[in-house]
Order: structure tokens, then sequence, then C-alpha cells
């Protein structure tokens, strides 16, 4: 099938061959752009700067524990904020095409400052098939533009190397389990991160409210596959949506906003099913969110479509 | 065995490749401009799905024709790949009256050939706007969904199927299997 050893062998030697000089790695800290950092960090060593850059859109404590993942593969790394320079970017912007690329520009316009910086002349992405799929070509339509493909500005002079360009997810993880990268088992997070889960506007309130949301979805889908109810989803998050609706909440109206609560099963992220939660779990996690959040989100609705017709995330 | 996977701009004509790949079959994706003689010396050829609705817009579907004229070997087209296919040899398609999208149960009508050894009945994952409405006499329906009359059909007299639903994708009860089972009869033919 596929032999996760024979593959870093070979990416290692092409890496050493296709990187002469120095390199910098776009990383989120996910499985995808981990794995591609370990890799090319094996090949070229310290001649690779890790560079994380903090969006503003990144989940509840995500940028707190991507430098004990990079400190543990013994990376060479830097934590970017940007997050005013994304904000102010996409100030106004509801499309989602638009969102994607403003937020693909601004990961560039972050990495060519570092690149400069670094003498470098290479950028490394952990680019996997089902982002340059979806982005779209000559012949393929475009369903979506992924950040690090379809977003990439017409402009930029980084020449790309993407080690994992033919590989899905569960190819990926193989990958990180060969290498002993301790987020192999991480869920699958889009790069332009919140942005996108906020249908509408990407406020700073907008993206705090499905911060918060996708924390509660999160930590209680993981609680109840710890206790054995169900099993952990392949990705599972919420989304903020443009829509109110009327409620009481302790005997006074209520005019608040709706949580959607995606979860699907799947291999390769290129077909999914929604999950089968039990209704029990789902039963908590929309008692969390309406009290924890009630002055937010008065309603929370599960999202039952399969992929296609829908995609995974939203926009 | 070598077998090339024809790109008509689908999502999943990597999967194609991917599953191939993983029956240990020396694979390769062609863009559907390739010129016949340029594919050289392969043993059969997938026609992967795409975006063209075919009844309007043909012309994206590139060289598919002369595959299917000149080709002395086995073919399998899926999802657009099967509709052009079935047109090409003289049947008629048009939108869905039902589109299929995601899950739907297959019922297999005529085993044997790329059905052997499967269940009558299971699930099978769909991406399709528009479908065969009528077929040529050379053809024959090997199963259909309730939503869809012509899910999967065969050539009476040359190793050509097509199939409507999508194989290549991990929802796709035995995929792997229908592969298999089209590698058999590319095996067979090429004796």
């Amino acid at each position: 099938m596929f032999d996760a050893k024979e593959f870093v062998e070979e990416k290692i030697e092409e890496i050493k061959a296709a990187i002469p000089g120095r390199a910098v790695i776009a990383c989120s800290g996910g499985v995808d752009s981990t794995v591609a950092a370990a890799i090319v960090s094996k090949a070229i060593g310290d001649r690779l700067l890790t560079v994380y850059v903090d969006t503003g859109f990144m989940r509840k404590g995500e940028s707190a524990t991507v430098s004990k993942i990079f400190d543990n593969l013994h990376l060479n790394y830097r934590i970017i904020d940007a997050s005013e320079e994304f904000f102010s970017a996409l100030k106004g912007i509801t499309e989602p095409e638009q969102k994607r690329k403003i937020i693909g520009a601004g990961f560039i316009r972050v990495f060519e400052r570092e690149a400069k910086a670094f003498h470098s002349e290479y950028l490394v992405q952990g680019t996997i098939a089902p982002d340059w799929i979806e982005s779209g070509d000559k012949l393929r339509d475009t369903i979506k533009s992924h950040h690090n493909v379809g977003g990439l500005p017409e402009d930029m002079k980084l020449k790309l190397v993407e080690p994992l360009r033919d590989l899905y997810k569960d190819e990926v993880r193989k990958v990180a389990r060969h290498l002993d990268v301790e987020v192999s088992e991480k869920q699958p997070f889009p790069g332009p991160a919140l942005a996108i889960r906020v249908i509408g506007e990407p406020t700073r309130e907008n993206v705090e409210i499905v911060r918060e949301a996708c924390a509660i979805v999160e930590e209680e889908l993981e609680a109840a596959a710890k206790r054995g109810e169900m099993e952990r989803p392949w990705q599972y998050f919420a989304v903020l949506l443009p829509v109110q609706s009327v409620g009481v909440q302790g005997d006074r109206r209520a005019y608040g906003r709706t949580i959607a609560v995606r979860a699907v099963e799947s291999i390769d992220g290129m077909s999914a099913a929604y999950s089968r939660i039990p209704h029990d779990v789902l039963e908590k996690i929309s008692l969390r969110i309406t009290s924890e959040m009630k002055a937010n989100v008065n309603r929370v609705v599960y999202d039952i479509t399969h992929k296609p017709p829908a995609t995974i995330e939203w926009e | 065995m070598k077998v090339y996977v024809i790109d008509n701009g689908g999502q999943w004509t990597h999967r194609e490749w991917r599953v191939l790949k993983y029956l240990k079959v020396d694979t390769k994706i062609l863009p559907n401009t390739t010129p016949f003689e340029e594919i050289g010396d392969v043993d059969a050829l997938v026609l992967s799905g795409g975006s063209p609705s075919i009844a309007s817009e043909a012309g994206r579907m590139g060289n598919n024709g002369l595959y299917l004229d000149k080709a002395p070997y086995p073919i399998l087209g899926i999802c657009a790949g099967m509709q052009f296919l079935c047109t090409h040899f003289g049947g008629t398609m048009g939108p869905a009256a039902r589109p299929e999208f995601g899950k739907a149960t297959l019922h297999v009508d005529s085993d044997g050939d790329i059905f052997n050894g499967l269940p009558r009945e299971f699930t099978v994952w769909q991406s399709h706007n528009d479908e065969v409405k009528t077929l040529s006499e050379d053809f024959e329906v090997l199963a259909h969904t309730d939503s869809c009359r012509i899910e999967a059909v065969k050539h009476r007299k040359r190793p050509i199927y097509g199939l409507q639903f999508h194989p290549e994708v991990e929802n796709t009860d035995h995929g792997y299997d229908i592969f298999s089972n089209f590698l058999k009869v590319v095996e067979q033919w090429n004796k």
C-alpha cells in the first residue's frame, strides 16, 4: 500500500538536491506542515527556518502549544504575531474566496520578510493533494482556493518546495507516526483558520465567538470519545452563522446568534459523511454553548450534510 | 501492468491514480489533450470524471473520443468519462431527473465482470448533475440506483466499461474490488 519509511528516504534525497541553500517552512503546527518540517529538517538541518504565523484566527491555546511541538522536533523556529496585519486586511471582507486569497497573500508577505532576513529563496509548504485539487487549474473547477495554492499571490518570488503534494491526510499521518511526530492524530484545521468559520466578516469579536464555540465542541466530543460513547470524528468544529433568532432566557426576550456544529467521518477529506454523534453528546454541546455563551448565542444546529454535495468547512 | 488515468478535470482523478498505485499498477495521470500516440504501450485506460457537462461542453473532454476509437485495450470510464463514452457510441444523456451527491445504494443487476464476487446491493458515493438517458444496442446495463437507471454499463463486443458512481473514493464500499475486477478483465484481454 503506502510505505512511509521508503517515502521519507526518497524525499530526503530529493530535498537535498532541490534546496542547495537555506529555506523557510510555513508551519502551523498541524499534521501536514509539521511532517514537512520534520522531513526537510532531516534533509538540510539548521539551513531550515520554521516559521509559525499567529494570524489572530487560531484556536484557543493553539499558539501557546506550537513552540513545545517545535522544541520536541529540535527545529530552528520563529513565532510571528501578525494578527494586526490580518485583521486589518480582512476588514469589511465577507466573500469566502476573497478571504482565502487575502489570507494566502498575507502569509506570503510574512514568509517573504522572514526568508529575506534568513537569506533564503526557498519556501517549503506542507501542501497535500486536496489543496491543489480543490484550488483548481486549467482543467479543474475551483472548489475553494486553499491559501497555500490558490491563495498564493501572483508576484511571489520565493521558490516553492512541496514534498507532500501527492499525499492525502491518511498517508501523511502514516509518515507522522513513522517519524514519531506527536501531532500525527491531530484533526485537520484549515490554513485560513477561524476566519472561514465566521460566515461574514471575521472581526475580532466574531472570531472570539467562534473560537469559544470550537473549543466547546472539541472538548465535549473528545471527552465523549474518551468515555467510549463514540469514536472521535475525523474533523469537528463550530461555525458562526450570520443568522439571528428569537429566544427566551430567564423570562426575557433574547435575539441571539446561531452556531452550527459540524463533525464528519473521512479518510482523506475528499469525500466525507456527517458523523452520527449520539444525541446525548449533541445535547451537552448545545447546553454548554447556549449557557456559557448566552450573551451572543441562543441557538445551536447540527449540520447533517455529506461531502459532496457540501464541503467539510462552510467556506 | 500499466494503466494510465486520463484527467478530465475531476475532483477524484488523483484518487483513481492512488487506488491503481495501491493495487501495484504502473500508473500516471495524463491530461485529456494528450495525443493518442503519446499514451504509448499501456494495458488499459481509465477516463476520469470531471466538471464538463457532456451535453453542452463536450469540447472540454479533449481526445477521449480518439482514445475510444483507437484503443485496442480495455477502457473504464467513470462519471463524466462514462457519460462521454455512452454518447460517443450512440447513447443519449441530459440533466438527471434526480441528481445524486454523496451516499446512494447501488443495485447490481448483472454480476460477474467488474462486479464479480460483490454483494447485489452496497453503498456507493455519487456526484453527478447529468445522467445517461439511453444506450446504443452495443451496451448493456449492469447496475442502477433508485434515482438513476444507468449506473454501470458494459460494451457487448469490446472491453469497455462505464460507472456513474465513484469506485475510487473511500466512502464507496468495494471500490478497490471493482478496480481489481477491472484489472482482471485487463489481464485476460491482454493474454
